[in-house]
C-alpha cells in the first residue's frame, strides 16, 4: 500500500449506445480545466472526443489461466496502461469509455488481476450512463445493459426531461431492483455535478465503511429466471469466521459466474476488528479494517448483485456461519 | 582526527558510480541497446539519449510521447512510440520517419540485416532491406512481443493464444506456422542455438517449446510477471526476473525438463526486474524493483558484485557495450549510470 499515493484513478464510463457517455465524456475533460487526462476509447465508439491524450483501444477480453472460467480480463488495457504510466507528464486520472455492449466485468477484474496496473492505477469508479427512454426495454432485450447497471457504482438516469414523472419513478425501480447500492443522479445531457463522478474511491474498502449500501429489503418478484437481482442480508449476531471462510470461498468457486458483484462489513466473534470486503465475480479484495466504532452496535451485512441468486441458499448458508 | 559528515553519503556509493556518470532525468527510462561502443536509451519523453565514453551524452528529442520499443539495426537505433512513429536514428543524430500509424501505438520492433520490423496493434509490418512499401502480416490478436532467431530466418510473433512463426518459403512466400497455449504470450525469444523458444506469459510463467518436436512445457514458480528474460552464454541458461531471485533455467544438454534452475538471491528480498547477459560469460546483471543493480556469476552464487546501489525505483534498462568495457543502467523515476566496468 506504500505507492497508494500514486496511484492514478481510473473511472470507467459504461452504458449503452445512445445512452450520453461522450456527452458525459467531453463534460469532464471541457470542466475539469488544467487537469491531464488519458481517454482510453474503442475505436468504434462514438467519435469527437475533445482531449490531447486519447488512445484507442480494442477490447481484446481474455481468460486468465488460473483455473477460474470468470477471470476474464482487458489485455489491451494491461498494455495501455503500462504505456501511459511511462509517460513524463504526471496524469491526474484515466477514463476508459467501453462499447455499448461491452461487460464492465472484464475491465474491473483487470485491476485485481495484473499486478503492475494495480500498483500505479486503482479502479475509482464504474460510471453507468442510462437511457431513460430505453432502459426498460434495453434490460428485457440485452442482458448488458443488465449487467452495465449491475457493476455501476454511478448510474446516471440520462434523459429524464424526454419522459414521464411516472416512468422515471418505474425505470429508477428497475435499477434498484438489479442494484441496491449504486448511487443514481437524474441528468438531462449528463449534467450532474463532477464531484459526484469522478474520484469517488468506490473500489477502496474504506469507502465501503463511509458509504454503507441502502441495505433494502429484496423481493423475489422477477419475470425470468436470468434476470440480475440483488441480495443482502443483516445479522446481529456475530459470524464464525472459518464457517464463513468455507461457506463463502466455496460459493465464490462455484458460483462466481453468477455472482457478479458483492461487498459486505462482517463482525466475527472473539475478533475485535471490523472485516470489510468487495469482490467482482470470483475475485475478492477483503482486510480487517480498524475496531468497531463504540457508539455503534456490531453487525453483519452482505449484499450479492447476479443472477440466479435464489438457487444458491444464500440465506441459509449466511445463517449457518453464525456462531452457536 | 576529524570526520567530515558530508562524506558519508558518498561511502554508500559503489565504485561503479564513484568512477561513472550519475543522471538524474526525472523521466522513465524505457528501453536501451548498444550500438558499437555506445548505449542508446529511450526515455518516457520521446527523447533518445546517446551515451559514448570520453564525451558528453547527446539528447534527441525523436518522439512525441514515450518510446516504447527500441532495437538496432546496423549502426542506427530503430524506436517505436505512443505518438505513432516508427522511427530509425542514427548515432550522430539524424532521425528518419520510416512510418507512422497516427493514434495507434507502435508496440515492438526488431531488424535482422536491414530487414525492418514492428508491430502496431494485431498487425506486424516488415520491410524488406530494398522496399519501401512494408508487407503486412496479421494476427487475430494484439501482439505480445516480435523475436527472430538467430539467423534471421524465422520471425516469432507473440499474441493471444500462442506464437505465430513466419517463415518464407523457397518462391519467397510468407508461411506461417503455429504454436498454441492459452492465455497472453509477451515477451518472445528463439534460443541463440535455434532449438526453443520461449515466452513470458500474463501470469507468473514462462511457456517453453522444443521446436523439433513442439514439446511444449512450462517454467512455473515465479512471485510476479516475468518480465525479462534473456538466454545466456550461447544457450547454456536462460536468466529470468519475476522473483527475489534471478532464476536461471538450464539448457544445455537435454533442457531444462526435470532439472531445478540456480537461484542467484540478492539482498534485500526484492523483486528482479531486469535481466541482462554479460556477453559470452556465464553471469548476469540483475535489476531489482528497489533500483539496485548486480553483477552475478551463474554457477558461483559467491561471486555477486554491486554495481549501483539502491535509487527506490524500478530497473527499466540495462545495456553494455559490445566491447564490454561499459554499462548503462536506468530506472523508471528516470536515475541513470554510465559507467566503465573495469578498474583501471
Amino acid at each position: 500500500m506504500e505507492e497508494s499515493n500514486r496511484q492514478v484513478p481510473v473511472t470507467v464510463l459504461t452504458g449503452f449506445l445512445g445512452a450520453g457517455k461522450t456527452t458525459l465524456l467531453n463534460r469532464i475533460l471541457t470542466e475539469q480545466h488544467g487537469k491531464k487526462y488519458a481517454v482510453i476509447v474503442n475505436e468504434f465508439g462514438e467519435q469527437g472526443i475533445d482531449n490531447d491524450l486519447v488512445v484507442d483501444a480494442d477490447e481484446e477480453v481474455f481468460e486468465m489461466n488460473n483455473g477460474c472460467i470468470c477471470c476474464t480480463v482487458r489485455g489491451d488495457l494491461i498494455r495501455i496502461l503500462s504505456g501511459l504510466m511511462k509517460r513524463a507528464d504526471k496524469l491526474d486520472a484515466i477514463i476508459v469509455e467501453t462499447t455499448g455492449l461491452a461487460d464492465p466485468a472484464p475491465v474491473a477484474q483487470t485491476f485485481f488481476v495484473d499486478q503492475d496496473v494495480a500498483n500505479k492505477t486503482k479502479l475509482d469508479a464504474i460510471v453507468t450512463v442510462a437511457d431513460a427512454v430505453h432502459l426498460s426495454s434495453q434490460i428485457e432485450d440485452h442482458h448488458e445493459a443488465e449487467e452495465q447497471i449491475a457493476f455501476g457504482d454511478v448510474i446516471l438516469l440520462n434523459k429524464i426531461d424526454l419522459v414521464k414523472d411516472e416512468n422515471i419513478e418505474l425505470v429508477t425501480k428497475r435499477i434498484r431492483k438489479i442494484n441496491p447500492f449504486a448511487k443514481i443522479i437524474k441528468t438531462t445531457k449528463c449534467g450532474a455535478p463532477l464531484k459526484e463522478i469522478l474520484n469517488l474511491d468506490a473500489f477502496s474498502l474504506k469507502r465501503i465503511l463511509e458509504v454503507e449500501p441502502d441495505f433494502l429489503e429484496s423481493d423475489h418478484d422477477h419475470e425470468h429466471d436470468d434476470d440480475v437481482t440483488s441480495l443482502s442480508f443483516v445479522s446481529d449476531t456475530p459470524l464464525d469466521m472459518e464457517k464463513f471462510q468455507n461457506w463463502f470461498g466455496k460459493l465464490l468457486q462455484t458460483k462466481g459466474q453468477d455472482i457478479m458483484r458483492t461487498k459486505g462489513i462482517l463482525d466475527f466473534k472473539d475478533e475485535n476488528d471490523r472485516y470489510v470486503f468487495q469482490g467482482v465475480h470470483m475475485l475478492m479484495d477483503a482486510s480487517p479494517m480498524g475496531k468497531w466504532p463504540e457508539n455503534k452496535e456490531r453487525s453483519s451485512r452482505l449484499v450479492f448483485i447476479g443472477r440466479n441468486l435464489d438457487t444458491m441458499n444464500l440465506k441459509e448458508g449466511f445463517e449457518a456461519c453464525k456462531s452457536e | 582526527m576529524t570526520t567530515d559528515l558530508n562524506q558519508f553519503p558518498e561511502l554508500d556509493k559503489t565504485k561503479f558510480e564513484q568512477r561513472g556518470i550519475q543522471l538524474e532525468i526525472g523521466v522513465p527510462v524505457t528501453c536501451a541497446v548498444s550500438i558499437g561502443n555506445n548505449i542508446a536509451a529511450g526515455f518516457g519523453d520521446g527523447t533518445v539519449r546517446i551515451f559514448s565514453s570520453g564525451e558528453k551524452h547527446k539528447t534527441l528529442k525523436a518522439h512525441k510521447g514515450v518510446i516504447l520499443c527500441m532495437s538496432k539495426d546496423g549502426d542506427n537505433i530503430l524506436t517505436g512510440g505512443d505518438d505513432g512513429y516508427f522511427l530509425k536514428i542514427s548515432l550522430n543524430g539524424e532521425i528518419n520517419e520510416i512510418t507512422n500509424f497516427g493514434s495507434r501505438w507502435v508496440d515492438h520492433v526488431t531488424a535482422y540485416n536491414g530487414n525492418l520490423v514492428c508491430s502496431s496493434g494485431k498487425v506486424v509490418y516488415y520491410w524488406d532491406k530494398n522496399k519501401k512499401e512494408p508487407k503486412s502480416l496479421n494476427h487475430d490478436s494484439t501482439i505480445g512481443g516480435l523475436a527472430f532467431d538467430a539467423k534471421g530466418r524465422r520471425l516469432a510473433v507473440s499474441r493471444y493464444g500462442g506464437v505465430t512463426i513466419w517463415k518464407k518459403d523457397y518462391s519467397n512466400k510468407w508461411k506461417s506456422t503455429k504454436l498454441d497455449w492459452k492465455g497472453s504470450h509477451n515477451k518472445v525469444s528463439f534460443s541463440p542455438d535455434g532449438k526453443y523458444l520461449v515466452t513470458s506469459m500474463q501470469e507468473n510463467v514462462l511457456r517453453c517449446w522444443r521446436l523439433k518436436d513442439k514439446l511444449d512445457f512450462a517454467m512455473s514458480g515465479y512471485g510476479s510477471k516475468v518480465k525479462s528474460f534473456a538466454f545466456i552464454s550461447d544457450t547454456s541458461y536462460l536468466a529470468t526476473s519475476g522473483a527475489i531471485d534471478a532464476i536461471c533455467w538450464p539448457f544445455d544438454g537435454e533442457g531444462p525438463m526435470g532439472r531445478k534452475p540456480i537461484c542467484l538471491p540478492y539482498i534485500g528480498n526484492k523483486q528482479v526486474t531486469y535481466i541482462e547477459p554479460f556477453p559470452d560469460e556465464k553471469a548476469i546483471f540483475a535489476g531489482l524493483s528497489d533500483g539496485s543493480v548486480f553483477l552475478s556469476q551463474i554457477e558461483n552464487e559467491n561471486n555477486t558484485i554491486i554495481i549501483r546501489s539502491f535509487t527506490g525505483s524500478e530497473v527499466s534498462a540495462i545495456a553494455m557495450t559490445d566491447d564490454k568495457s561499459s554499462i548503462f543502467i536506468g530506472d523508471m523515476n528516470g536515475n541513470t549510470l554510465w559507467t566503465s566496468i573495469w578498474d583501471q
